[in-house]
């Protein structure tokens, strides 16, 4: 029981915790206050406590795969959100006060909305065993040891990302987004073919064997790039499709304002 | 929330007209989580078909269908059933568990 | 505000969670896999040991109603005997090894032997439930301490970076606390090596810095001196010029005014920069401000009289340890601020009292007062209010304010301003605090 709550935490802990690190250390770059981070991670473990104990409901919605639909949409909603932000985070580099409310705004959304998706399922993970004593010391020691990693994980990748040089970190960070971002287009493309909305394929290759999915590396890859074992094709399209237009919007914008500079 | 499951069951009415000699074509199976535990264990189904699985939780406890060779993961509730499409699938095995309770909760889907 | 405490303490806990998590991690995975084939092997010889039994003690024995074990034994397709928790049929197929499975609701590791005679098979199982549990009951007591003991660590960590990071911390507090004018070096002894860098640098700066002031002052204080002389020649020459000429010459009257502003001048900057506090102290004697400030009032007695200005002096004798020249200097300056500031016909309250806390005197005029927002610059060397534009008919340099504020200073006093309780005009309030030399002799 005790990896299992390992892996269960770690994964879902993991991602949230390196979207946060990311975001903490551009606002950092940009002056903009920390404290929308309280906000959000508030706003994320409530939504995800609401969407834990609605979940019986929910799966029952579109013929029984409400919370494919549902789970997808919020990764969607996670990506768009993150395009716009680093999209309109290069395009204002020097921010005013009104451009770091917007920006606060919309961190605050990715990460209440990423805390939701993730969070929910440790909660109903957990609501299993309440009442059940035997199974606590483990689950809890579990629950803490991916806990620990994941927030050490994002920690470290703060401090990393603030101990670049000053003109990387904003590259670097862009990249991570993407990533992450690509991760969870492709997470959305996964439901939606299980959902049966989208067309299931062979997959295109499988690295199992090499780099399971459920190994601790695994779940760092996971969490900072989307891997996946055994992609379809459509699920790796979402995937690249998704990096490349992230990186194509936040070029161009950042090409705009540029030859706006210059011009 | 009403309002999204209209327009999302629109949607998926479209689909489905567009769809349906396909999906009346999909055979379905049956599992059952029982005490934390998949009934049958041993699942055989056709290959290269796409197949419609349907999962009933009948413990208390909400449980988690999930599969790393099949790529599919779903959270089935307790006393609910789930409705998870697989394949279509190359002949083989690929194993399936539980995620939350991965030691008992085992099971093999065989496509022939 | 980034703090180095903070960041040295989470990157080294961060660090160090996963380093022990991940370790704990593989430990706890090895270790179920080693409990597994321990548990494997007692399969093993319980299979050998219902193998050993002769198929007519079968018949004999009771029937086995296990809870974590369970058994079939098949000889030639027939089932021979079997645990009561285990159905009728084969628990697993007739191959040689383990499987797991499922059966009377629970899921089992099975392991299938081919017993001594060809036709025999023993199939023995365990609950696979309870061998995790079990396995997993044992490593818990080995990787529970590593993750109790990390909480621990943490405190430990923020302590000892605390305690590493105490001499930087202390440097601050000694550079934050400094009085502006205290140019004295930072000790040294029991620095660190990583910041004696930064004391030197430090020291060496304030020394520079101490000998421009100085340099400064001195230069100034030559200055005035030199000019003393030539001025004093200046009145004489004044004098018999004046004699020479006929009386009530315009002229004259302004050149006279000009080298009267001179002088003052030139004894303004001798009192700013008299001497150095070391030096001031020597002179320091205890004496009675109130009678001072009775003294200087008669003084210039005749300067508010001749502008018909009232002036009286509150309070009662009051003690405390200062340098009657100074002090003289910094009442004059008051009161002759008062005086040029406040119209003809004005009013000017002099007031010293004393308690537990110290001496307090306090100067106020009936003027037009001084607007809050000038309240800083006023003390600011040769600033006078309103710049270029300022008329007043009276001698003044901007230096009046400056030296009382240094004599303030010297005495370690405290200087407000404040609106007067006329209508209208400014209240200076100087604070002497008590000192412990004073208390004593009073």
């Amino acid at each position: 029981m005790l990896l299992t709550s390992v892996i269960i935490v770690l994964r879902e802990v993991l991602e949230a915790a390196l979207i946060i690190s990311v975001l903490l250390a551009l606002s950092r770059i940009a002056g903009i206050r920390l404290n929308w981070v309280r906000w959000a991670i508030g706003l994320g473990v409530l939504g995800s406590v609401i969407y834990a104990s609605n979940t019986a409901i929910v799966s029952d919605w579109f013929d029984g795969v409400g919370q494919e639909v549902i789970n997808a949409l919020l990764q969607i909603s996670v990506y768009v959100c993150l395009v716009i932000f680093a999209v309109y985070f290069a395009a204002t580099h020097k921010a005013d006060d009104a451009n770091k409310q917007r920006l606060q705004a919309l961190m605050t959304v990715v990460v209440s909305l990423a805390i939701v998706r993730e969070g929910s399922e440790i909660f109903l993970y957990l609501s299993g065993f309440v009442g059940d004593m035997t199974q606590f010391t483990p689950i809890l020691t579990g629950g803490l040891v991916g806990a620990g990693i994941g927030i050490s994980a994002g920690a470290l990748v703060y401090y990393l990302l603030l101990n670049l040089k000053r003109d990387i970190i904003p590259y670097l960070s862009t990249v991570l987004l993407a990533s992450v971002a690509a991760g969870m287009a492709g997470q959305a493309a996964l439901l939606l073919i299980q959902a049966d909305w989208l067309p299931s394929q062979q997959a295109l290759w499988d690295s199992s064997q090499w780099l399971p999915e459920d190994s601790v590396s695994g779940q760092l890859l996971y969490a900072l790039i989307g891997y996946e074992a055994s992609p379809t094709p459509v699920q790796a399209a979402a995937y690249f499709g998704g990096f490349l237009l992230l990186l194509g919007l936040v070029a161009l914008s950042r090409y705009r304002r540029k030859s706006h500079a210059d011009g | 929330m009403a309002a999204l499951y209209r327009s999302g069951s629109l949607l998926l009415l479209v689909l489905s007209l567009t769809a349906l000699p396909a999906a009346a074509a999909k055979p379905e199976f049956k599992i059952e989580i029982r005490n934390h535990l998949f009934e049958p264990s041993e699942l055989v189904v056709p290959a290269n078909t796409k197949i419609k699985l349907i999962v009933y939780n009948r413990d208390s406890t909400a449980e988690e269908f999930e599969s790393y060779e099949l790529n599919r993961e779903k959270v089935v509730m307790g006393n609910r059933k789930a409705v998870i499409f697989i394949g279509p699938l190359k002949p083989g095995t690929y194993p399936f568990f539980g995620e939350f309770h991965p030691n008992t909760a085992q099971g093999i889907i065989i496509a022939e | 505000m980034r703090s180095i405490r903070t960041f040295l303490v989470v990157v080294l806990l961060a660090t160090m969670t996963l380093v022990v998590f991940i370790a704990a991690l593989r430990g706890y995975r090895a270790s179920m896999s080693q409990v597994e084939a321990l548990l494997d092997g007692q399969l093993v010889e319980m299979a050998r040991l219902l193998d050993s039994l002769h198929p007519d003690d079968f018949a004999m024995t009771e029937a086995y109603d296990g809870r974590a074990f369970a058994f079939q034994v098949w000889v030639s397709g027939k089932l021979l005997k079997k645990s009561l928790n285990t159905p009728d049929e084969l628990i697993a197929p007739l191959t040689p090894g383990y499987r797991d499975g499922n059966f009377s609701g629970y899921r089992w590791r099975i392991l299938a032997q081919p017993g001594h005679t060809h036709e025999q098979w023993i199939l023995v199982a365990q609950r696979a439930d309870l061998r995790i549990s079990l396995a997993e009951e044992v490593i818990l007591e080995a990787v529970l301490p590593i993750i109790v003991s990390l909480p621990l660590a943490g405190v430990l960590i923020w302590l000892i970076v605390g305690r590493g990071l105490q001499p930087l911390r202390r440097l601050a507090q000694q550079l934050g606390s400094k009085r502006s004018d205290d140019l004295s070096p930072l000790p040294i002894a029991g620095a660190p090596a990583e910041l004696r860098q930064v004391i030197d640098s430090t020291n060496s700066l304030f020394n520079r810095l101490a000998l421009a002031f100085d340099r400064e002052k001195r230069f100034a204080a030559d200055a005035a001196h030199e000019l003393r002389t030539p001025i004093s020649v200046l009145k004489i020459q004044m004098y018999n010029l004046s004699r020479d000429l006929q009386r009530g010459n315009p002229n004259l009257d302004k050149l006279n005014d000009g080298i009267e502003r001179v002088n003052h001048l030139v004894e303004q900057i001798l009192a700013l920069y008299r001497s150095t506090p070391e030096h001031f102290m020597a002179n320091f004697s205890r004496l009675d401000l109130h009678a001072l400030a009775r003294d200087t009032i008669s003084r210039y007695y005749d300067e508010f009289r001749s502008r018909d200005q009232q002036i009286e002096l509150a309070g009662h004798r009051s003690f405390l340890v200062g340098d009657r020249f100074a002090l003289e200097t910094l009442l004059h300056n008051l009161l002759s601020n008062a005086s040029k500031y406040t119209p003809s016909g004005g009013q000017i309250r002099v007031a010293v009292q004393s308690d537990d806390s110290g001496v307090v005197l306090c100067v106020e005029d009936s003027g037009p007062g001084i607007a809050e927002e000038e309240y800083e610059r006023v003390f600011e060397r040769f600033y006078r209010i309103g710049g270029d534009r300022h008329v007043s008919g009276v001698r003044g340099c901007g230096l009046g304010l400056a030296i009382v504020q240094h004599i303030t200073e010297l005495h370690e006093a405290r200087i407000e301003l404040g609106r007067s309780s006329f209508t209208s005009g400014l209240a200076v309030n100087i604070c002497f605090p008590l000192r412990i030399d004073a208390g004593v002799g009073a």
